[in-house]
C-alpha cells in the first residue's frame, strides 16, 4: 500500500504535456484516497473479464464488463453485459474500488461530483494500474451510471459501463424525497454495437495510429443487455404493471446515437441526468405526451413516470439516428421495439 | 509559390503563420473589417488541412464579434480567395450578404438585436463553406440585461423568463450558491465553446478546386479532427495560467477558471455537422437558451441542470456553469488532495474524442478549474 500521495506523479500537480494527455497518461498503484474517511457502503469493480454475446445473427460479439467481487452468490459475481448495478442511499458515504486485474483503468460515476481525484479521468489525476478506491457522497438521488474513463471511445463501447442508482434516504420506492413514489422500476439502458470496434485492442490508438475510432456503424442494438430481436418478449426489456400502478423508467442513452423514443403512453419526466424537477423555482416536471418523440443524446438520463389507467399493450419504439446524418443507423435497421404490458 | 496563410499551434512559426484559437475583435465606431482567407490550418497531431476562414487584423482566425444591443453594425468583407463567398447570421436576417465575388468586397449594416449568442457564417454552398471553416461567434450584449430584482443576465430583459430570472438572481443568494453574482464585465466569467469538425478528405477536394455538390457534404461527411474555437485535445485548454493570462482569446477563452462561488457563462455553439453531447464533470450546467428555427435566441421557459447535452449543428445554447461545491465532496474544502480541482467537459459521443482515427483523448475536449474554495 503507498502510504503518501505524490501529486506531482499525477495531473494534479505534475507537468501535463501532450503524452501525458493520452499516450503516455499518469497511471498509479495503490494511491492513498485523499481525505479518506470511514465509509457507509463499499463496492468493488474487477476488469478482468470478456464475454462473447451470441448476436441475432448467429455470431458472437466480444465484450468487456466490470464484475462484482462483493456480490452475494457466485452467480451474480459472474460478468454480465451491462456491467452490475451499483445502488446507494443519498448521504452515504461510498467507497467503490477498483481492481483492473490487468491493463490500467479507472471508474468515471457520470453525473457524481466528487473531487478530482476520485473523479476517474487518467489525464487530470491517473489510471488505475492496481487497486484505487474512489470516494464520494452522493446528495441527489436520481439516475447515474459508471465506465471506465481510459481510451473511453473504445472502452465504453466494449461494456465497460454499468447503471448507478441513487435512492433517497426512504431507499427504492421513491425517486427522490419529496418527488414520485413507483411500484414497479425498471432500467432501461440503451446501446448500440460496432462489430469492427470489438476486435481492438484495449490501447488501440491512443499513441496516434489511425484505427478508424472516428467513424462508427453500429450493428446490432441492445436495451438491458437484450438484443433488438427479443425486446418485445424479454422480460429485462418489456415492462409489466397492473392498472394503478405506477412505472418508473430509468432511461439511460449508453449509445453512440441520438436516440428518438416514442411510448404509446403519456409520461413526467421527474429528473434529468440524476437531478430532481420541480424542486426549485427553475424548472418543472416535464410532460411527456403519448406517440410524441422525445430525443436524448449520449450520456444523458431520464427518470419517467407512468400512470396507466386502463389495460393493454402499449409500443415503445426507440430509433437510433447517426449523428451526422440524422438517419436511422444500419440502413433503417437501428430500431429498437418494446412494449409496456399493462394487465 | 504556397501563399497562404499558415495557422500553426505552436507559436514559434515561420512570419506568415498565425494561431488559431479565436480572440475577441475589438470594432472602430461599430465597423468591423473581415477577410475570407484560404489558410493551412495545424491539426492536434501536426497534420496541415486546407481551410477557408475568417480573419480580422489579429493574428488569430474566426474573430470572436462583440457588440451591445442597439448598435449600429458595420462589416466590411474581403474575399481574398480564389472563390465566391457570403455572409449571414442566423436569427438576425438583415445581417446578409448574398455573395461576394472572389477578390470582391462588400458591406453589411444592421442593428445588433436583442442580447445573446449567435454565430457568423458564410452560408453559401450550405453546409460546405461553413464547414470548411467559415464560421465565428457574434456575440450581442444586452442593454438592459438585470432581472427585475438587479441580477445580471446575457440576454435582455424582455427577453427574460421566470426560470432564468430565477437561476441569475439564485447566485449569491440561494444557499446552494453562495459567493458571487455573474459579473458580465468580468472576462473570465464568459466563456466560447464553439464546436466544429474537419474532414480532410473533404478538404482536400476543395483545396483541388473539384465541385462538390453541397446535398453530398452531409452523407460522405467523415470528420477527423473535433475541435472548440479551432482547437482540440491538448490544446483546448491553457496548462499554466497567471496574471498574464489573456482570458479573452485562445485556450483560455475556452477553460472556465475561477473559485468557489463565481458563476460563469458559457456560450456553446455547433458550427458543424454533427449532434454533438457535451458532458460537463464536476458540476451540472443549467440550460439557459436555446435557438429556434429561424436562429433567434429564446430564453428557457424551464432551465434543467444538466450532465449532458445534445448540441445539433448550429445550434446555440447559452449555460451557466455555478462553479459551487462539488456535491458529493466530504470533505470541503479538501485537506490532502490540493487545488486547482480540475473536472473535464467533453462530447460523450465518444468518436469526437479521437484525433486522425485514435489519438484519445485529443479531439473535443477541455476541462475547467476551480482554484480554491469560498
Amino acid at each position: 500500500m503507498q502510504t503518501a500521495a505524490d501529486w506531482e506523479r499525477t495531473g494534479v500537480k505534475g507537468e501535463v504535456t501532450y503524452a501525458t494527455f493520452g499516450c503516455n497518461v499518469f497511471q498509479e498503484s495503490n494511491f492513498p484516497t485523499p481525505d479518506r474517511v470511514k465509509p457507509d457502503v463499499n463496492v468493488e469493480r474487477h476488469m478482468d473479464v470478456s464475454l462473447n454475446l451470441p448476436t441475432p445473427d448467429g455470431k458472437t460479439i466480444r465484450v468487456w464488463t466490470f464484475s462484482d467481487p462483493l456480490a452475494a452468490t457466485p452467480a451474480l459475481r459472474l460478468p454480465t453485459y451491462p456491467s452490475p448495478l451499483m445502488r446507494f442511499r443519498q448521504g452515504q458515504i461510498v467507497h467503490s474500488t477498483l481492481d483492473p486485474k490487468k491493463n490500467a483503468h479507472t471508474l468515471h460515476h457520470h453525473g457524481i461530483e466528487p473531487t478530482t481525484t476520485n473523479d476517474g479521468v487518467g489525464h487530470v489525476s491517473f489510471e488505475v494500474n492496481a487497486r484505487y478506491t474512489y470516494q464520494f457522497r452522493p446528495h441527489r438521488a436520481g439516475t447515474f451510471f459508471y465506465h471506465c474513463h481510459r481510451n473511453t471511445p473504445l472502452h465504453f463501447e466494449m461494456g465497460m459501463f454499468g447503471p448507478l442508482i441513487v435512492d433517497p434516504p426512504e431507499g427504492p420506492g421513491t425517486l427522490f424525497s419529496g418527488g414520485p413514489k413507483y411500484d414497479v422500476e425498471k432500467i432501461w439502458c440503451v446501446d448500440d454495437m460496432d462489430p469492427r470496434w470489438h476486435t481492438m485492442e484495449h490501447s488501440s490508438g491512443m499513441c496516434g495510429e489511425d484505427v478508424g475510432l472516428n467513424r462508427f456503424d453500429p450493428k446490432y442494438f441492445l436495451l438491458s443487455g437484450v438484443f433488438n430481436n427479443k425486446t418485445t418478449t424479454d422480460t429485462r426489456a418489456v415492462i409489466q404493471a397492473k392498472v394503478g400502478q405506477t412505472i418508473l423508467i430509468r432511461l439511460i442513452n449508453a449509445s453512440y446515437s441520438v436516440l428518438e423514443t416514442t411510448m404509446a403512453l403519456p409520461g413526467v419526466c421527474h429528473s434529468m441526468d440524476g437531478c430532481a424537477l420541480g424542486l426549485e423555482p427553475w424548472n418543472a416536471p416535464l410532460p411527456q405526451a403519448a406517440n410524441r418523440p422525445f430525443v436524448i443524446s449520449t450520456a444523458q438520463r431520464r427518470d419517467i413516470i407512468i400512470k396507466p389507467t386502463a389495460k393493454g399493450v402499449f409500443p415503445v419504439r426507440m430509433r437510433f439516428l447517426n449523428w451526422i446524418t440524422g438517419q436511422v443507423q444500419d440502413g433503417g435497421r437501428g430500431i429498437i421495439d418494446t412494449r409496456i404490458v399493462v394487465t | 509559390m504556397n501563399r497562404r496563410k499558415f495557422l500553426m499551434v505552436s507559436t514559434v512559426a515561420a512570419s506568415l503563420a498565425t494561431i488559431p484559437g479565436m480572440a475577441s475583435a475589438q470594432a472602430a465606431n461599430g465597423v468591423f473589417d473581415l477577410t475570407i482567407e484560404a489558410v493551412d490550418s495545424e491539426m492536434i497531431d501536426g497534420q496541415f488541412v486546407f481551410s477557408l476562414m475568417f480573419f480580422n487584423k489579429s493574428a488569430e482566425g474566426r474573430p470572436i464579434l462583440e457588440v451591445t444591443e442597439g448598435d449600429i453594425v458595420t462589416i466590411n468583407i474581403s474575399n481574398l480567395d480564389t472563390r465566391p463567398h457570403g455572409f449571414g447570421i442566423p436569427g438576425i436576417p438583415t445581417a446578409s450578404i448574398a455573395s461576394i465575388p472572389a477578390g470582391g468586397q462588400a458591406t453589411v449594416r444592421f442593428t445588433a438585436p436583442v442580447g445573446g449568442s449567435y454565430m457568423y457564417i458564410d452560408p453559401t454552398l450550405a453546409p460546405l463553406n461553413r464547414i470548411m471553416g467559415l464560421y465565428g461567434a457574434f456575440i450581442v450584449k444586452p442593454k438592459l440585461g438585470t432581472t427585475l430584482a438587479g441580477s445580471a443576465t446575457p440576454f435582455s430583459r424582455a427577453s427574460h423568463t421566470p426560470a432564468i430570472a430565477a437561476v441569475f438572481n439564485a447566485m449569491g443568494t440561494h444557499k446552494r450558491f453562495p459567493g458571487n453574482k455573474w459579473i458580465p464585465t468580468d472576462p473570465e466569467r464568459d466563456k466560447l465553446w464553439l464546436f466544429s469538425q474537419v474532414d480532410p478528405l473533404l478538404a482536400a477536394r476543395v483545396d483541388a478546386g473539384e465541385v462538390i455538390p453541397p446535398a453530398s457534404v452531409v452523407p460522405s461527411f467523415v470528420p477527423r479532427y473535433f475541435t472548440i474555437n479551432g482547437l482540440s485535445g491538448y490544446d483546448a485548454a491553457p496548462h499554466k495560467v497567471d496574471e498574464t493570462t489573456d482570458w479573452t482569446k485562445g485556450a483560455a477563452r475556452i477553460m472556465p477558471h475561477g473559485r468557489q462561488g463565481q458563476p460563469t457563462l458559457i456560450r456553446n455553439m455547433n458550427a458543424g455537422l454533427c449532434t454533438h453531447s457535451p458532458h460537463i464533470h464536476g458540476n451540472h450546467v443549467f440550460k439557459l437558451s436555446d435557438s429556434n428555427a429561424s436562429g433567434a435566441v429564446v430564453c428557457a421557459a424551464a432551465s434543467y441542470e444538466l450532465d449532458a447535452w445534445p448540441l445539433p449543428p448550429l445550434s446555440r445554447q447559452d449555460l451557466l456553469l455555478p462553479f459551487e461545491r462539488p456535491g458529493d465532496t466530504i470533505i470541503w474544502p479538501p485537506v490532502d488532495e490540493p487545488f486547482p480541482m480540475r473536472y473535464v467537459m467533453h462530447c460523450h459521443t465518444e468518436m469526437s474524442q479521437t484525433a486522425a482515427g485514435g489519438n484519445y483523448p485529443q479531439g473535443l475536449v477541455t476541462h475547467w478549474e476551480m482554484t480554491g474554495a469560498l
